[in-house]
């Protein structure tokens, strides 16, 4: 009896870390999945080349976003659809959030200043303050938001 | 998100762990609401929530004022990094009595 000898696997093939990286994720209004995007658009930073506590501010970024269309867009209607992208290109990342409800005030997400300790507009606050660019538009009957962040040290902010 | 109380001569600790955000900010904002309505100071503890967005701070504002208007008083201690921070973003931190230690939020005067 002879056995053939096992031959040596081939390396897998492996992305280059630095290159276009592309995700995308429809989900329910459901507030409980907060946690779980929050998850996933941490781990997306570190992929991309984010240190520690940046994923975690982009990841509170996305957030505001993502609680300000179920309570505002969808009037905290848990059922309606929410589609959250990512785009990883250069030396940026980005993540688009559109959804389908109300239109939302422009204003809010132009920055306001923030007055004593009321309690509204501090979410879109947090967003200017962490991401480099913010651009909302209203198309048809979507909104769509999108949030860029630079890997690079000393970008300005938008 | 988990809590749980504590009762101390003159002061109720509510330990807090987990995340705070939209999906659970509003029951935060009634456990600490109703333990406020008890005690002439709360004490939130901190230290082991890894995460809170701006609807957790809300509820954090919405106790302050609550104590305030019945002359009692909030004490947050415990903070870690990320807390903080969404404390410093939002222009927040200096409204709070916070303190690093149980200790020293128990004998804050």
């Amino acid at each position: 009896m002879s056995c053939d000898k096992p031959s040596t696997p081939e390396p897998l093939a492996t992305p280059d870390v630095s290159g276009p990286l592309r995700f995308q994720m429809r989900i329910p209004s459901d507030p409980r999945l907060l946690a779980v995007v929050r998850c996933t658009v941490s781990e997306l930073a570190a992929i991309r080349g984010f240190a520690d506590d940046q994923c975690q501010s982009i990841a509170l970024a996305v957030d505001e976003a993502h609680s300000n269309i179920i309570r505002h867009a969808y009037k905290d209607r848990f059922d309606q659809e929410i589609e959250i992208g990512f785009r990883a290109e250069g030396d940026y990342l980005e993540f688009t959030l559109v959804d389908h409800g109300e239109p939302i005030d422009r204003s809010k997400y132009c920055g306001q200043p923030l007055d004593g300790i009321a309690l509204g507009g501090r979410g879109t606050h947090l967003i200017r303050q962490i991401m480099d660019e913010v651009c909302y538009e209203r198309t048809s009957e979507e909104n769509r938001l999108r949030l860029r962040k630079y890997l690079a040290a000393g970008t300005s902010k938008g | 998100m988990k809590t749980s109380t504590r009762e101390l001569p003159g002061t109720t600790i509510v330990d807090v762990s987990g995340d705070i955000d939209m999906s659970v900010s509003p029951g935060f904002r009634r456990i600490l609401m109703e333990s406020l309505s008890k005690t002439p100071r709360l004490a939130v503890n901190l230290s082991n929530v890894r995460y809170v967005d701006s609807s957790g701070i809300a509820s954090l504002v919405e106790v302050l004022q609550a104590a305030r208007k019945a002359e009692k008083r909030l004490v947050l201690f415990g903070l870690n990094a990320p807390v903080q921070e969404v404390l410093q973003l939002t222009r927040l931190a200096k409204i709070f009595e916070i303190r690093k230690t149980e200790k020293e939020a128990i004998e804050a005067s």
